[in-house]
């Protein structure tokens, strides 16, 4: 669920993914800015909150960090009803992790909350020698759709916000919070539907818009503008490597 | 090979080398976090009242390994396995199968001396009537048939053998995975349905902590998946972890209304925090002494104790769950909470005096009425997820 003071929003974010993907150490690194080669195995799930400044407001991240064994499937609805948030990680060195992550994405697109942002983390994108999905090449990243590569054309035809991420190394790890953080900002600045999200009045929405000047006010209904982010959300984060 | 080496006390090794805790005068003043090993090699990071409290604790072991050698003394070593009250009997005999069998629970809800653990855990969980069934060499030529069978539950263990209780001075060494790996890839050929399930990983490495050998340490963990637990806790869908957290979220209505309620109005699952407690048997979330204080109990009396123990760190929080805003204050609350409960007699007081009784009757009632439900849910899921892949 998320929900918005004047400038303040709570929301719910999921971390959802095959077993050692590195969606605890996504967290860790995020939370406590720390990275440990081994990580406990979560059972079930483990909570972390984290506050984070997005421009003028902040954004207060609930995260759900959930055990990634297959079995453990049967219990994610719990952690992902009304998030307003899910973040689907992979590792880069392992193909069967990136299967995994897109049947996540099928699941989330027809079980969760359908104005949920999506965001695809190809993590242990320090293990550039060992890699075997592709996110792109570097070099030609801006050309057209077709030279683009699996992972983030996967991502760009499912409406989803793409990063490679390294908790070990931090890289865009912070980042793509941030990104998410952002989306939800302009997304709650509208009325949304039933599902999770308050709906604001009119004198807290002037409130928090005054205070957010670079909070874009989201043009649709936050449910669709999944369709039109992912040109967005991919540029705004090209740094792969 | 085969785990002879590893036959070693490790409780009794790490108590013998354990000095009474003294937290420095400086960390006295300043009320710091201190870090410290516990009883069975865990690091733990807790204030100073903390090391106060674990040192009562050890000093309470202590006096209570007195009153079950003095037991011992009195009515023979193996005085608690006649506490089976058989009708064959001579009345006499029967009376005082009837009174140890009292004394017992009493004695077992007070704790088990750790040295005592591996022999009393052994006998009266069923273990070793389980062993008894099979050939004497059944566990040895069980890990000897599986070396070097790779299989989905193998890859798995593997890759969790490092991610468990990672920095603990012998599970994380190559020795403790070795003996881990052995005793987890034993079990997943035993059973097929469960293979492997993570959290199993914790609570055998646990049994290895307490048990004196692997093997021991195998048949423990057995007889809690077969006996001891409720069926499918750790198959395939975990409909058994379901059915279970059915049944505590019911228990829960009835046994603290309040806090149901008010949880209820903040949106917040019991499961969320409770499916960990029930898989891991609170091996991930309580002390270690208090985890193994919490299976004392459970080894002899069943799986009600969890719901027990679970309603008992609710019921503890009260005041503080009622006033709680927001479901990161509620989960916050019972993490501290679990994490500083290093008195075990603390929760148990709580868990067996203020609970009030649960009979195996009327839990297994419970999980005949969860069921239907579990199974229509579990199955309603898996055609809609069928679904999305045509």
């Amino acid at each position: 669920m998320a929900s918005m003071g004047h400038n303040n929003l709570n929301a719910k974010l999921v971390l959802l993914g095959d077993m050692g993907a590195g969606k605890s150490s996504l967290v860790l690194r995020f939370v406590k800015g720390q990275f440990l080669e081994f990580q406990e195995s979560t059972i079930g799930a483990a909570f972390f909150s984290q506050t984070l400044a997005v421009n003028e407001a902040t954004v207060k991240f609930e995260i759900w960090d959930t055990a990634g064994q297959e079995r453990y499937h049967s219990l994610a609805p719990m952690y992902y009803r009304g998030a307003a948030a899910a973040i689907i990680v992979y590792d880069i060195t392992s193909t069967d992790s990136f299967a995994r992550a897109k049947k996540w994405v099928q699941e989330l697109q027809k079980q969760g909350n359908p104005n949920m942002v999506v965001a695809l983390a190809g993590n242990k994108a320090d293990l550039e020698d060992k890699r075997q999905v592709t996110a792109e090449d570097p070099v030609t990243w801006q050309l057209p759709f077709d030279a683009l590569e699996e992972a983030r054309v996967y991502a760009e035809g499912n409406g989803l916000f793409f990063m490679e991420t390294s908790a070990k190394t931090a890289a865009n790890v912070n980042d793509i919070f941030y990104e998410i953080g952002k989306d939800r900002i302009g997304a709650l600045s509208c009325v949304e539907g039933n599902d999770g999200f308050s709906i604001f009045h009119e004198d807290d929405l002037a409130g928090s818009a005054k205070r957010l000047p670079r909070a874009q006010p989201a043009q649709n209904p936050a449910g669709m503008i999944l369709v039109d982010r992912p040109a967005e959300g991919s540029r705004a984060s090209s740094c792969c490597a | 090979m085969y785990g002879t080496q590893s036959r070693r006390d490790l409780a009794l090794e790490f108590q013998a080398h354990m000095p009474i805790l003294r937290p420095s005068i400086h960390a006295r003043r300043a009320n710091l976090t201190v870090k410290f090993q516990d009883l069975y090699g865990f690091t733990v990071e807790g204030n100073v009242d903390d090391v106060n409290v674990l040192n009562e604790v050890r000093e309470k072991v202590r006096q209570q390994g007195r009153v079950w050698w003095t037991l011992e003394a009195n009515k023979g070593a193996n005085w608690y396995l006649q506490t089976i009250v058989s009708s064959t009997l001579k009345s006499s005999l029967k009376f005082s199968a009837l009174a140890n069998a009292i004394t017992l629970k009493r004695l077992i809800r007070k704790g088990i001396p750790p040295v005592l653990r591996p022999k009393v855990w052994f006998s009266l969980s069923g273990a070793a009537k389980k062993k008894s069934t099979v050939p004497e060499s059944y566990y040895n030529d069980l890990t000897i048939a599986v070396e070097g069978r790779v299989t989905p539950a193998t890859r798995q263990i593997d890759h969790d053998l490092p991610r468990t209780f990672p920095g603990h001075p012998w599970l994380d060494t190559p020795e403790g995975h070795a003996t881990l790996r052995r005793v987890l890839v034993g079990y997943s050929f035993r059973d097929s349905d469960v293979g492997y399930c993570q959290g199993l990983n914790y609570v055998a490495a646990l049994l290895l902590l307490v048990m004196k050998t692997e093997e021991d340490a195998f048949w423990m963990l057995a007889v809690l998946l077969e006996n001891v637990l409720v069926n499918d806790c750790y198959t395939t869908n975990l409909s058994g972890c379901h059915v279970e957290q059915r049944v505590f979220k019911d228990f829960l209505l009835k046994k603290c209304p309040r806090i149901a309620a008010h949880l209820e109005d903040l949106e917040f699952d019991v499961s969320l925090v409770a499916t960990e407690w029930f898989l891991c048997l609170f091996s991930k979330s309580l002390p270690s002494e208090t985890t193994l204080r919490v299976w004392d109990v459970l080894f002899y009396e069943g799986a009600k104790v969890l719901f027990h123990v679970a309603l008992a760190i609710f019921k503890m929080k009260e005041e503080e769950l009622l006033m709680s805003h927001q479901v990161g204050d509620v989960i916050n609350i019972l993490q501290k909470t679990t994490h500083h409960l290093f008195d075990p007699d603390e929760l148990l007081t709580v868990a067996f005096d203020k609970i009030g009784s649960m009979t195996t009757t009327t839990i297994s009632k419970q999980r005949k009425k969860q069921e239907p439900a579990v199974m229509a849910e579990l199955d309603q899921r898996l055609r809609r997820l069928n679904s999305l892949n045509e």
